[in-house]
């Protein structure tokens, strides 16, 4: 049940991500809902959870940007991992340092695209993205990110009730 | 101590892994091995029915809204139109007749444009998955007669071309990524270059000579080099030009003649 739950949750997310969420644009710049995820797994689970989280996303975000695999991967993989060790030695509670936390994945994320495009990728980069969209896709992420960890936060503590109750009434 | 120097050399092993596996990603699909085309299928045919849902119902909820307001001229509208349809209906007896004279013109005519016959109407339902890759995904895949590296066009112009083709949906890289280069030239002057994607709305001609005379708003076309593109679909006009007092090309830069943030659907030519 909770796995297809989370599942559920990433169609839902790329769906939206893909479809209506450019209504919520901010001078071309919309918020990464996938990317906000990884950062809810590995801040409010395991660190196998947030790494696991960070592959997952990572490649079905490479599947669906067409071009080369791995971009998203690595970036999204590393994100879940530094920020499920991070956790551990900061207080990840309330609005500001999940804001932070997001900001500053959002640049990690960020710095990746700019440097494989840079290497790997051969491509080119506009001038303003390190000064422009970059800075507001963070701050985006950093105020969109803390109201989607209070629904997850829900959804989670109401699938972790069902699990529970289901296993009351098994050992009952 | 033994304890945290084991915990930094797992940290370490971990974050190579993840590395080892990108690297490994990046080089599989680099050689567009089929695994990584079959996770492209996969994902496309799990998320397409979500993507078709959703955008047929923020169209549905748009199209209410609209009509909603539009109702309240409607009466009004409803009199001038019963007029223009009267007026209408003489001028298209006048164009049948012009029709079928083209008609007769047209059999004479050896000319004949193939990828204008050959050509598979399709709607965007989705966009790329990252704030970063301008990529569109549109209802039509290789069951419709698509494949990779068709040209995709609207009535405006040149938009992008198929990167991949699923079994029902296929992936657009839009002229204005960053990954995208199509050989173009300007329609006066013929002075060929590359238009390139800039990353954000726009693109760039590269590698036109700083002897070329370029002036704002120069209609660029596809040249027909590399394959992809058939000669003469327009890509842009260009919106700034910057001589260099050094180095041998001008910077340029074309605004797209289509708008590419609002593309509902796109043609794709076969041939």
């Amino acid at each position: 049940m909770y796995f297809y739950a989370q599942a559920l949750i990433i169609v839902f997310l790329f769906s939206a991500q893909t479809t209506w969420l450019e209504l919520f644009s901010f001078g071309d710049v919309i918020p990464d809902l996938a990317l906000i995820w990884v950062v809810y797994c590995a801040v409010r689970h395991s660190r196998a959870a947030g790494i696991g989280a960070g592959i997952t996303i990572g490649l079905i975000q490479d599947s669906l940007s067409g071009g080369l695999l791995g971009v998203n991967t690595l970036s999204k993989g590393l994100i879940g991992y530094f920020f499920s060790t991070l956790k551990d030695k900061f207080f990840v509670e309330g609005m500001i340092p999940i804001g932070i936390f997001l900001i500053l994945s959002s640049i990690f994320d960020g710095l990746v695209y700019y440097f494989s495009m840079g290497t790997i990728l051969k491509g080119e980069v506009a001038s303003s993205f390190l000064y422009q969209s970059l800075p507001v896709f963070s701050i985006y992420n950093g105020l969109i990110g803390p109201f989607m960890f209070i629904v997850l936060d829900k959804i989670d503590s109401w699938l972790k009730s069902k699990k529970t109750g289901s296993h009351m009434r098994i050992t009952n | 101590m033994p304890n945290k120097g084991i915990k930094s050399k797992n940290k370490i092993i971990i974050v190579f892994a993840i590395l080892l596996f990108s690297l490994a990603l990046m080089t599989l699909s680099a050689k567009q091995e089929k695994g990584t085309h079959f996770l492209d299928s996969m994902v496309g045919v799990i998320l397409s029915p979500f993507q078709n849902f959703f955008t047929q119902t923020i169209q549905s909820i748009s199209d209410g809204i609209n009509h909603y307001f539009f109702l309240v001229d409607v009466a009004r509208e409803n009199d001038q139109l019963n007029l223009e349809v009267q007026r209408l209906i003489n001028e298209k007896n006048k164009l049948i007749e012009r029709i079928a004279s083209q008609k007769r013109l047209a059999k004479l005519m050896a000319y004949e444009d193939d990828w204008e016959k050959k050509a598979v109407v399709a709607s965007v339902i989705g966009k790329g998955a990252t704030q970063w890759s301008k990529v569109i995904i549109i209802n039509k895949g290789t069951q419709d007669g698509i494949r990779d590296h068709l040209a995709v066009v609207t009535d405006a112009g040149v938009i992008g071309q198929i990167i991949h083709a699923g079994l029902n949906t296929s992936k657009v890289l839009l002229i204005i990524d960053g990954r995208s280069a199509v050989d173009a030239l300007f329609q006066n002057s013929r002075i060929s270059g590359v238009v390139v994607g800039a990353g954000d709305d726009e693109c760039h001609l590269k590698f036109v000579p700083n002897t070329a005379d370029v002036k704002v708003g120069d209609q660029v076309l596809s040249s027909g080099l590399g394959g992809i593109f058939p000669k003469g679909l327009i890509i842009g006009k260009v919106s700034q030009v910057t001589k260099k007092k050094q180095g041998l090309f001008q910077d340029i830069t074309l605004v797209p003649s289509s708008d590419l943030s609002r593309l509902e659907e796109v043609l794709v030519l076969l041939s």
